[in-house]
């Protein structure tokens, strides 16, 4: 596989603190990568950055072969990768077809004069966008509250809505900032349902979760972050397996200790 | 979404019950006020479309409105500008201030924002009372002549009424379409929640900077028609009262709403002059209607309309 994303050497320090010192790591194309770590191990510092929400001190973003080190968020965006909040983040005033056809991708090449006349080619764009936000709504299972707003959305339903308006332009690739953090666990399978066919279709994720088991279900490859660095990578057994993982989340490394945190 | 059948009905009655207006009536303090009333509220949608769709309180409405009438009456004056060309050029004007003051500001902080702009409306007024050799200072320029047609006077207020009515349906229909389209969307999108907009591939500050030359430019040409209308303009031209009044219709209908800061302006206008019947609690009640509104409305009225709804759904969900 080759790398669709390929972060090299990022550094990034708040007044000194040092966030994320010389962190790199590939996403291969095609793949659902997981991005793991202690709280505060820089794990939401790392995708701003690659994000363009945060300026590098040091090192390179390189999208498909582009170099997108520090564009502005647009720009990374318009380049193929879109990111999610950890704190949802939604239009509450819009009802969810709204909500979707927002998003910039289905207009590109629509001037303001296309939009404010609504010529032809205006028209056109619209309706296939109105098109792709159905098949949206129906893939995260929202179709029947299409014309609700979308503040009457629950916590969990928010969250699909966030996905599917990230789905909205076809990007290459999604970052995903823990996607079912706060979400009920029964719907936990469905969203990694959800998550395994949008990446059939060629998406490809990088995803920042604290839950293991959903990580390890669903990722071809995880990445583990300590205290701002890289500490390892490799397929989820290993990664679980590894000494150097237990103690960064436990503090010791007593493998049973491990395997009840996960079970829980 | 297209409007209801209801909606275009009352619309076209509007329209037509409008145009009659002089016809009905032959009182020019009528005429007057419905005059006003029509600048005032397109000024207030332009106001709107800055503040209730981008998001951006600007004060700088005053200033422009101060400098389209300024601009407009000293080219009829001095250069020998038509009212036509007058109200055109008072546009071109504000197009080139509102490009240039947007482009330094519309990346500040929102309370910056509201800061600079206010300093501008300030500064304007300033420059009409203290820049005599070219404003005429504090005695302003009295005796603007009426606008002609091919050899049509509009003279009296009945006739120039019929200006502004031309006007504000120009500028409404202009609006709305920028409101129903993807335009309008993004504006408020961006309002809502601007780091998302981005995440999404929009950038912010092109879209900012379009309302706020729109809105200036439509501001513009309506204190243009405004000062023609007063037949003088003078320094209290740039009086806070019409910032006031513009930003009362856009909070009392709710800002981001076309249709409720529409209907607003036309309440808004209205009531001052139905309080009338006592002159000495005529103030005081119209002080009292705006604080029940805000007390009980706080996001005007289309604020407590989309509140209400989107209660009733919370109630009918299982």
């Amino acid at each position: 596989m080759t790398a669709l994303l390929q972060i090299t050497g990022l550094c990034k320090a708040f007044r000194g603190v040092r966030a994320v010192q010389d962190a790199s790591f590939d996403v291969e194309a095609g793949s659902i990568t997981g991005l793991i770590g202690p709280n505060g191990s820089g794990k939401s510092t790392t995708i701003d950055c690659i994000s363009g929400f945060q300026r590098l001190d040091a090192g390179r973003v390189v999208l498909a072969g582009r170099d997108v080190t520090n564009l502005s968020p647009a720009v990374v965006a318009r380049a193929g990768l879109i990111r999610t909040f950890q704190n949802v983040r939604i239009y509450d005033g819009y009802n969810l077809l709204d909500n979707l056809l927002v998003a910039e991708a289905p207009f590109r090449g629509i001037t303001w004069v296309d939009a404010l006349v609504r010529t032809r080619r205006f028209r056109c764009a619209r309706s296939a966008a109105e098109d792709r936000a159905r098949e949206l709504l129906e893939l995260v299972g929202l179709t029947r509250l299409i014309d609700r707003p979308a503040a009457t959305l629950s916590y969990g339903q928010k969250k699909l809505l966030a996905f599917a308006a990230a789905m909205m332009s076809r990007p290459r690739m999604i970052v995903l900032d823990e996607p079912v953090a706060g979400v009920n666990p029964t719907r936990i399978n469905e969203v990694a349902g959800i998550l395994r066919k949008a990446n059939r279709a060629g998406v490809s994720f990088l995803i920042v979760e604290h839950n293991v088991e959903f990580i390890s279900s669903l990722c071809h490859k995880v990445i583990v972050f300590e205290q701002g660095a890289k500490l390892t990578e490799g397929t989820p057994e290993a990664v679980r397996s590894d000494p150097r993982v237990l103690d960064a989340y436990l503090g010791i490394a007593p493998a049973a200790r491990l395997d009840a945190a996960v079970a829980t | 979404m297209s409007p209801s059948r209801w909606t275009l009905l009352a619309v076209g009655v509007a329209v037509v019950g409008l145009a009659l207006m002089p016809q009905l009536t032959r009182s020019n303090y009528v005429i007057g006020i419905a005059i006003s009333g029509l600048i005032f509220l397109t000024a207030a949608e332009a106001l709107n479309l800055v503040y209730g769709y981008a998001g951006l309180l600007s004060f700088a409405q005053l200033g422009f409105w101060g400098v389209g009438g300024y601009s407009a009456a000293l080219a009829v004056m001095d250069d020998g500008f038509s009212f036509w060309t007058a109200v055109l050029a008072a546009g071109a004007v504000n197009l080139l201030l509102s490009t240039a003051i947007g482009l330094a500001i519309i990346r500040t902080t929102r309370h910056a924002f509201v800061v600079v702009t206010l300093t501008f409306a300030l500064l304007a007024s300033l420059i009409a009372r203290d820049w005599v050799e070219v404003t005429r200072g504090p005695l302003g320029i009295p005796g603007l002549p009426a606008p002609s047609l091919m050899g049509f006077t509009f003279d009296t207020s009945a006739r120039f009424y019929y200006i502004a009515l031309a006007f504000t349906l120009a500028v409404l229909v202009f609006l709305y379409g920028l409101k129903t389209s993807r335009i309008g969307l993004v504006l408020k999108a961006i309002n809502q929640n601007d780091a998302l907009a981005e995440s999404q591939g929009i950038s912010p500050l092109p879209y900012k900077l379009t309302a706020f030359v729109v809105a200036a430019v439509i501001t513009g040409m309506a204190g243009a028609i405004y000062a023609f209308h007063l037949k003088i303009i003078d320094p209290s031209f740039l009086d806070f009262y019409y910032m006031q009044t513009f930003l009362i219709i856009v909070i009392i209908g709710g800002a981001g709403s076309f249709c409720a800061v529409a209907l607003a302006g036309a309440a808004m206008v209205v009531l001052p002059e139905a309080l009338r019947f006592s002159d000495t609690l005529r103030m005081v009640i119209y002080g009292l209607v705006l604080v029940a509104a805000m007390m009980f409305m706080p996001r005007g009225i289309s604020g407590w309309l989309q509140d209400r709804r989107i209660a009733a759904l919370r109630k009918a969900l299982p």
